[in-house]
């Protein structure tokens, strides 16, 4: 049997080395080849650039070379894919090599467009790639005081991002001692301040305690980068010093122009993580339309349930487990606390008080990610 | 929280317990003071690579095999052997002229009886290797 994996983030990967172990023995003997495509040679911690954009982790932390965090079985090649035919079964790289498959899964990510908004990529500043971490972390540090605004663009990855930046320049302003001097002002697009109710619930007095402002129902619609404006599709707007967006995300561009899915997103059975209409597409992690984060955590459970599934299909011509929404998210609530949200299609999350150890937890988890990465964990 | 026979455990608990207990939470306060984010980066990394080299050496059949054959009594001693012989070597080594190098010199060399016994032990050691690479390379390995 011939497995095809497509891209080698925090989900390829995992199922990658998942399967490399859970089938060794039919490598070994032949009877599964198993195959993976990247973009790039390099993997990156993406949850470090939160840390990167306060001084916490240097950009060099974030990286492994892809091929170190691989089973030797696995056949890696850095080529990324440019045609999906799901009807012959086989892809074509950039490359110009055609890779066939009886069993592939899509784990290509998404990107951040912040050019969908005027203004935005011009004007704000952004945590989700190494130099938009650093430029902000500089421009934070060169802040002397003002009105800062956050805005949130739409769909994006990590949910929790939005409050951990609040909490996290809370803590930064504070410990550079000028606070009192920084306006947060905080701009989120539904009426609450967080998609999930409960984090909303959680998270409101604690701005309160920190004297955060924030409005919701703000979408952002442009932003006036000469006269340092931000607007609303709601037609309200704020005056600001320094602006720092949420980008909004798409899937990538191979999934659309292959009509894989409006967006990048593939349209995904929720439980069985099968391409709708394709029992032998497998979809993880950002890729998928599902209801869940788009979160590294969230890839890790569905890469878990794919592998499993793969292996036992291979082994007794069936699979053997669903996918119930899943989703562990650690929440920095500062420089030296933290705390989780942890729920899946059935159970909302029920955040607890935030706790030093819980951020330690996390720092370590961003040392332990390797491991996890490689299947061990 | 009730002991089986109903009796609370607050209750049976005495001063020294109490103070006992006060000084294991004195401990794990002091610990978490002294603890910085750098500590706790440097272990959890510490860890994950020790994890991550356990797995493969665990997983690595050459080294299990290895390991097994270094439980063999004869495999130990061979092993000792090997390392005294270095040892003894590299002492003479150092003791003795330089060789003038030549076909007198060489001659010289083998009408010592022990290197003859050397050479003869090489010569047996490399006719069994090249047996068993030829083997492994026919069985793909």
């Amino acid at each position: 049997m011939r497995i095809l994996v497509v891209g080698g983030g925090t989900g390829g990967t995992i199922v990658a080395n998942n399967l490399a172990r859970r089938l060794s023995g039919e490598i070994r003997a032949g009877k599964v080849k198993l195959t993976m495509l990247s973009a790039s040679d390099k993997h990156m911690y993406q949850p470090g650039l939160l840390y990167v954009a306060f001084g916490q982790m240097m950009p060099d932390e974030l990286y492994r070379d892809q091929a170190s965090l691989l089973e030797s079985s696995i056949d890696f090649h850095v080529d990324p894919v440019e045609q999906f035919e799901l009807d012959k079964n086989q892809v074509k790289t950039k490359s110009g090599k055609v890779y066939m498959y009886d069993v592939m899964v899509i784990a290509t990510g998404s990107r951040i467009v912040p050019e969908q908004i005027p203004g935005l990529a011009e004007g704000a500043e952004t945590f989700y790639s190494e130099a938009g971490a650093v430029k902000m972390f500089k421009r934070l540090r060169e802040f002397q005081g003002g009105k800062i605004a956050v805005v949130v663009g739409v769909p994006h990855k990590c949910p929790i991002a939005p409050v951990e930046v609040i909490f996290s320049m809370h803590d930064y302003f504070k410990a550079r001692g000028i606070r009192d001097k920084v306006t947060i002002k905080y701009h989120y697009p539904i009426g609450r301040i967080h998609t999930i109710k409960e984090v909303a619930t959680w998270a409101k007095p604690e701005f309160d305690r920190m004297g955060i402002e924030y409005e919701t129902l703000f979408n952002v619609k442009e932003v006036d980068v000469k006269n340092k404006v931000v607007k609303s599709e709601e037609d309200t707007e704020y005056a600001y010093d320094l602006l720092i967006a949420i980008p909004p995300h798409r899937g990538m561009e191979v999934i659309e122009k292959n009509g894989l899915g409006e967006g990048g997103w593939i349209p995904t059975d929720r439980h069985k993580l099968t391409m709708n209409g394709h029992d032998n597409v497998y979809v993880v992690g950002d890729t998928t339309n599902l209801p869940v984060s788009k979160t590294g955590s969230a890839a890790h459970f569905e890469a878990e349930v794919i592998s499993e599934n793969i292996s036992s299909i291979v082994k007794i011509g069936t699979p053997v487990r669903d996918y119930d929404g899943k989703v562990y998210c650690f929440i920095e609530t500062g420089h030296d606390s933290a705390t989780y949200a942890m729920f899946n299609y059935q159970n909302p999350p029920d955040l607890k008080p935030p706790s030093k150890p819980m951020h330690w937890f996390k720092m370590s988890y961003n040392k332990m990610y390797w491991t996890s990465v490689r299947g061990l964990l | 929280m009730n002991t089986e026979t109903g009796t609370p455990v607050a209750a049976t608990a005495t001063a020294e317990d109490l103070h006992q207990l006060a000084e294991l939470a004195n401990l794990v306060t002091a610990a978490r003071d002294a603890m910085s984010d750098d500590i706790v980066t440097r272990l959890a990394g510490a860890m994950s690579e020790g994890i991550t080299l356990l797995d493969r050496l665990t997983r690595n059949e050459g080294l299990i095999y290895l390991l097994q054959e270094l439980d063999r009594p004869e495999n130990q001693h061979f092993l000792v052997s090997l390392a005294n012989a270095f040892t003894e070597a590299s002492k003479e080594l150092a003791t003795t002229p330089q060789a003038k190098g030549g076909l007198v010199c060489a001659l010289r060399l083998v009408q010592d009886p022990g290197v003859l016994e050397g050479l003869r032990l090489v010569s047996l050691v490399g006719s069994r290797l090249s047996k068993s690479m030829r083997e492994m390379h026919r069985h793909g390995g």
